[in-house]
């Protein structure tokens, strides 16, 4: 049986100050902190790459878990904004710079915020068809290369960050049951285009409020577990007002599911194993993860803990 | 559904989601930006009326559904 082992992310150490953003975009500063809800945003420097930043996260990963990189049998990054235009894959430059062996399989998946969720299944799948027992998954997804500096629905929102999640054949949760679903023909609400990164914020919002709620309780019903059965729910960190709206709608106490993006802002597929990597300390029974974005896109799963026999 | 129906859902819908927000007749015809509703707002409180009242609101509708009036009369004419 695979699950996750242990989880680490990196914030590049640059920094944007939002309140200095919402001047700028003569937005009220009260609406950024309160309503967006993010004070400042990691950005990636000019010597940060999706390969640097990813090494960074996997450095933290080996100061909590021990790994021998021997063992990697597998690496696959999630990004849509890869270095080198994505050739090479990055996952092969992430096997280059960490020198891991040579057989192991590495692949980059191409999603946005639903992107961790997606790619925590696809590793786990691929790994048990192929008898494999360590793999990593890597988030990496530098949405400010693709930024319209003038245009602040997005500027105010996104920030850099890499994550890394342990797969192994010795974990501490284990996958119960996932959903996964597409509306491709609503993928311009959140789209680049020659002028860079477009966001229709009220098609997003209300996709976010509508489907969102919809499939998390469908998961929650295929498991036949209620909202009180689980301990923690970790929702992608898209902004603070489309959070507390959606977790309100799906009928979670707001308790149960942090909302923590002040200092990080939107990070795309690296939100929720930035979430995840801290509350793993509190040792959650069950866990549900719902990343929902780009595509449009959106994935809910439920993950158990594994009890030490 | 008549006004008095659309009027009460309009009303309420927005004193659900604006803070401090009380509503009246006399503030129908006040724009969602005097009455303090920010854009993030409007689109919670067009979310909830068009489900509150049973008709679909597109984004182009409702981006010219500036006053709680104009609600009103979208949601009378839709139906």
């Amino acid at each position: 049986m695979l699950g996750i082992q242990s989880v680490a992310s990196y914030l590049p150490k640059g920094r944007v100050d939002n309140l200095k953003q919402a001047d700028r975009f003569e937005t009220d500063r009260e609406f950024v902190e309160q309503k967006i809800g993010v004070a400042t945003l990691p950005r990636f420097e000019e010597t940060d790459s999706v390969v640097s930043t990813s090494v960074a996260a996997f450095n933290h990963l080996c100061k909590k878990v021990q790994i021998d990189k021997s063992e990697i049998e597998c690496v696959v990054l999630c990004t849509q904004n890869p270095d080198n235009g994505g050739l090479p894959h990055n996952s092969a430059l992430l096997h280059a710079a960490l020198e891991l062996p040579e057989e192991c399989a590495c692949f980059d998946i191409g999603l946005g915020c639903s992107g961790y969720v997606y790619g925590l299944s696809v590793i786990q799948s691929f790994m048990t068809a192929n008898g494999m027992n360590k793999g990593l998954l890597f988030t990496c997804d530098p949405y400010s290369r693709i930024l319209d500096p003038e245009d602040k629905n997005t500027c105010l929102l996104f920030g850099d960050a890499a994550s890394v999640t342990f797969v192994s054949d010795t974990p501490r949760y284990k996958l119960a049951t996932a959903k996964f679903s597409t509306k491709g023909a609503g993928s311009e609400a959140l789209q680049k285009t020659d002028h860079g990164l477009e966001m229709n914020g009220r098609a997003v919002f209300n996709f976010a409020l509508q489907d969102v709620p919809k499939q998390i309780k469908r998961t929650l019903a295929s498991a036949e577990l209620t909202v009180e059965d689980v301990e923690l729910f970790l929702l992608h960190q898209g902004s603070r007002f489309m959070l507390e709206n959606t977790i309100k709608r799906a009928g979670i106490p707001a308790e149960k599911a942090p909302i923590r993006l002040s200092e990080t802002g939107n990070t795309v597929s690296s939100s929720i194993p930035i979430l995840l990597e801290t509350e793993l300390d509190n040792s959650p029974r069950r866990i549900l993860m719902s990343g929902f974005g780009v595509g449009l896109s959106w994935a809910t799963a439920i993950y158990e803990e594994v009890k030490p026999n | 559904m008549n006004r008095e129906e659309a009027v009460k859902i309009v009303m309420s819908m927005l004193e659900k989601n604006v803070e401090g927000l009380e509503m009246s007749e006399d503030k129908m015809g006040k724009t969602l930006v005097d009455l303090g509703v920010d854009s993030l707002d409007v689109m919670l409180v067009i979310m909830d009326v068009g489900e509150a009242a049973g008709v679909a609101i597109s984004d182009d509708e409702a981006e010219g559904l500036d006053t709680p009036e104009k609600i009103v009369e979208f949601i009378l004419e839709d139906e």
